[in-house]
């Protein structure tokens, strides 16, 4: 059965050149493979390529069908012009159907599935939960302990020729969540991707990223201070166009229902409760030389906030520097954060910042660290600023999973300072997923 | 609107000189922006190795730009954003396949805002469609194995049979997005394949006294060029593909260099060396250090001289 599959996937690929049945096809040595010989495989005609004729035919057709159907005309189709819909594809390197069908044709629309999970070994020597209240992972004061941050379930698949869905599962000791789950429409014209579903807003840079994509191990805090959420997401529709120039400049249009964490701490900046939300990020991407790669981008968001509103807007730099072919890299990270509310009697504003440098010394090893600012939390209130500093040694033995190290030194708003220490692992089954970039 | 058009007031020239300057910008832009006339096809292909044989076989019909150097582990590509770009633009996307480009291509080909490039799209060719795959797994298969390719070996293009069919496939998809230059697609094959029907000749009559021999290569890079060179394979430096060799794995090939002869240890230039030169030490044999693809070393400026570099240099090592 496997020879015959084999044997159909070689001849479904012959036939993709009309020649190729007359060509010096050379006979493979290895034993294991069957003889050559191709057959197309039932249902699968040759074309020869159409002509200039036939194709000005073809657009005629097509205009007659698009009016019948009650729907703009296309216009003139030149060569290489988008058809209404992709044309059947063109073989898969998988096995062709042999008599019978495929017997494994289920498997074969079983989307992408994967799975990360992720958990870390904590210790500090003071009270986060009062003096930098945060997410985690993080431990109680002096007691190293061990904590399950998440399983990320992934599943992806192409819909239909128009679309793709992408949908993550968060599990944790919180319970099971949607993280993410919608619908991207590929095929729009002039530039366009939508978004619809729940997903993570387009506001700066570590916010659309998934954890196992973040260089350290835990988010910044400003993230959660002053978007007062882990990330700022929920149920909405992204619109996203790519500006026909040189370079990678992306503007995304997003209007979302963002629910806001209810903090003891923020009550007079937050108000809780779902709130509608408008956000806006141009995004760019230069490649200056073959090793430098530079990312800009500036966000904008709009919040309701009970009777008023609230006002974050964003700013990040990227840079990625690649000194040779191999794997050594350095990675620049920086994000600003500001925000306003204008909910309560008097109007307040905060700001928080991060920076963060990783060398990517090979394949396995990389080092680095992380300054960062953001609104303290002083006698559950906003009050000061506070200040951390984190190193990271990261560890990578395969591709499917990472160790590593990260160390903090955290001065206070109310003077005072705090250490702490978290030893994580990570790993990642299932399809491959892309590269972060 | 039958009322005279009012000239509007003289700009001072420093205003003018800006606004000419803006417009200059502009029509520059423009003009970078579209394609000279006599090229009518724009393609993108993932690897230098499938770029030169896309200009072998498109000629002046068509642009060819390689989202990746020849100096690259291809497994690993860093493309940032900016490189949606160019396949924003592209007619054809002509990729390796068997998940070679996974760890890249798909976020790239999701941005591009480009459909017709989409898997699946009328502008999407997949090399490894066209040619016979080998080491496909038949067995139960994860990532114990090291990271593999679960749809079979993607590093076919080195070789020339391969490289023939994929050629064959090109000329038909170019033909079918541009049916008014199928013939000179079809002229510029024909001319493909009698140049390649004489390098061959010429290949393998100095592959012929070496037939038979054993190497050792650093990952599975080379197996289908070396069935066609008729040399056979000794072991792999990486014990499982993707991962880098311990010193009991070296050691264990140290003794299978010197039982088997080996005189050559290929390995990619864009791998570390050192895993291949301690071997060498300690089994006699010789370190190549060869490009991994077209581009990947001054002399390989195309699919041919990156063949011919590879040959000349194993026939070499191994007199």
């Amino acid at each position: 059965m496997r020879k015959l599959l084999v044997a159909g996937a070689i001849a479904a690929g012959l036939t993709v050149s009309a020649r190729a049945q007359e060509a010096d096809t050379p006979a493979p040595r290895p034993t294991s493979e069957p003889s050559p010989q191709p057959t197309p495989p039932p249902g699968h005609v040759p074309q020869a390529a159409p002509t200039a004729e036939q194709q000005s035919d073809r657009a005629k057709l097509e205009a007659d069908i698009a009016r019948e159907l009650g729907a703009a005309p296309p216009g003139p189709v030149t060569p290489g012009a988008r058809e209404s819909a992709p044309a059947p594809q063109a073989p898969a390197p998988g096995p062709a159907a042999p008599t019978g069908g495929n017997p494994f044709a289920r498997i074969l629309l079983l989307p992408d599935i994967s799975a990360v999970g992720s958990g870390a070994l904590s210790w500090n020597d003071y009270d986060i939960a009062t003096r930098s209240p945060r997410e985690g992972p993080w431990s109680d004061p002096r007691r190293v302990t061990a904590l399950f941050q998440e399983l990320e379930l992934g599943v992806q698949a192409v819909i239909d020729p128009y679309a793709r869905g992408d949908v993550f599962l968060a599990f944790s000791d919180e319970g099971a969540s949607i993280e993410e789950a919608y619908l991207t429409a590929l095929t729009l014209p002039a530039g366009v991707v939508v978004r619809a579903g729940k997903l993570f807003s387009p506001f700066g840079r570590i916010n659309t990223q998934h954890p196992h994509t973040w260089e350290l191990v835990d988010r910044p805090l400003a993230w959660q201070r002053l978007l007062s959420v882990e990330a700022l997401g929920g149920p909405g529709l992204d619109v996203a166009w790519l500006a026909p120039l040189p370079w990678f400049a992306e503007l995304h249009l997003a209007y979302q229902t963002v629910e806001p964490a209810a903090l003891s701490f923020a009550a007079d900046a937050v108000a809780p409760g779902a709130a509608r939300t408008g956000v806006a990020r141009l995004v760019n991407f230069v490649d200056f030389t073959e090793r430098l790669s530079v990312g800009g981008g500036v966000s904008g968001a709009l919040l309701e906030n009970g009777e008023g509103w609230r006002d974050v807007a964003g700013a990040d730099v990227y840079l990625k520097y690649r000194p040779g072919p191999s794997k050594t890299y350095l990675a620049l990270q920086s994000e600003w954060i500001w925000r306003r509310s204008r909910a309560s009697a008097e109007p307040r504003s905060d700001w928080g910042v991060y920076t963060q440098a990783v060398y990517h010394v090979s394949r396995r090893w990389g080092f680095g660290g992380r300054w960062e600012r953001a609104p303290g939390v002083f006698d559950g209130a906003f009050g000061g600023a506070e200040q951390r500093w984190s190193g990271l040694a990261s560890f990578a033995p395969s591709e499917f999973q990472r160790l590593r190290l990260q160390g903090g030194w955290s001065r206070l708003p109310a003077g005072g300072d705090g250490l702490e220490a978290l030893l994580a692992v990570e790993f990642s089954m299932g399809a491959h997923g892309a590269h972060p970039f | 609107m039958d009322e005279p058009l009012t000239r509007p007031p003289p700009k001072n020239g420093v205003e003018m000189r800006l606004i000419s300057a803006v417009a200059c910008a502009v029509a520059a832009l423009i003009v970078a922006g579209s394609p000279a006339a006599a090229v009518a096809l724009d393609v993108v292909t993932t690897t230098e190795g499938l770029a030169s044989l896309v200009r072998e076989v498109g000629g002046n019909r068509v642009s060819v730009t390689s989202l990746s150097r020849g100096t690259q582990d291809p497994h690993f590509v860093d493309a940032s954003p900016a490189v949606a770009v160019k396949i924003r633009r592209a007619q054809l996307l002509v990729d390796v396949g068997l998940d070679l480009e996974v760890g890249w291509l798909p976020g790239l080909v999701n941005v591009s805002r480009n459909a017709d490039v989409q898997p699946g799209g009328k502008g999407r060719l997949t090399a490894a469609t066209a040619v016979q795959v080998v080491e496909a797994p038949t067995g139960p298969v994860d990532r114990s194995q090291g990271d593999i390719h679960p749809g079979g070996n993607p590093h076919f293009l080195s070789d020339p049979r391969r490289a023939e069919q994929v050629a064959q496939a090109i000329a038909a998809k170019l033909s079918q997005l541009d049916p008014a230059g199928a013939a000179q697609y079809e002229a510029q094959l024909s001319a493909f394949d009698k140049k390649l029907a004489a390098a061959r000749r010429g290949w393998e009559e100095k592959l012929a006294p070496i037939r038979g021999r054993a190497v050792i290569t650093h990952h599975r890079t080379l197996s289908y060029f070396l069935d066609w060179a008729g040399l056979t394979v000794a072991g792999y430096l990486e014990p499982k593909p993707g991962t880098p060799p311990p010193p009991s794995h070296i050691a264990e090939l140290v003794g299978i260099a010197k039982a088997r002869g080996v005189k050559a240890i290929l390995v990619e230039n864009y791998y570390d060396q050192r895993p291949a030169e301690v071997l060498a030490k300690h089994s006699g044999a010789r370190v190549l250090s060869i490009p991994g693809d077209v581009g990947g070393a001054p002399e390989a400026k195309d699919w041919f001289s990156w063949v011919d570099l590879l040959v000349t240099r194993i026939v070499e090592a191994n007199r």
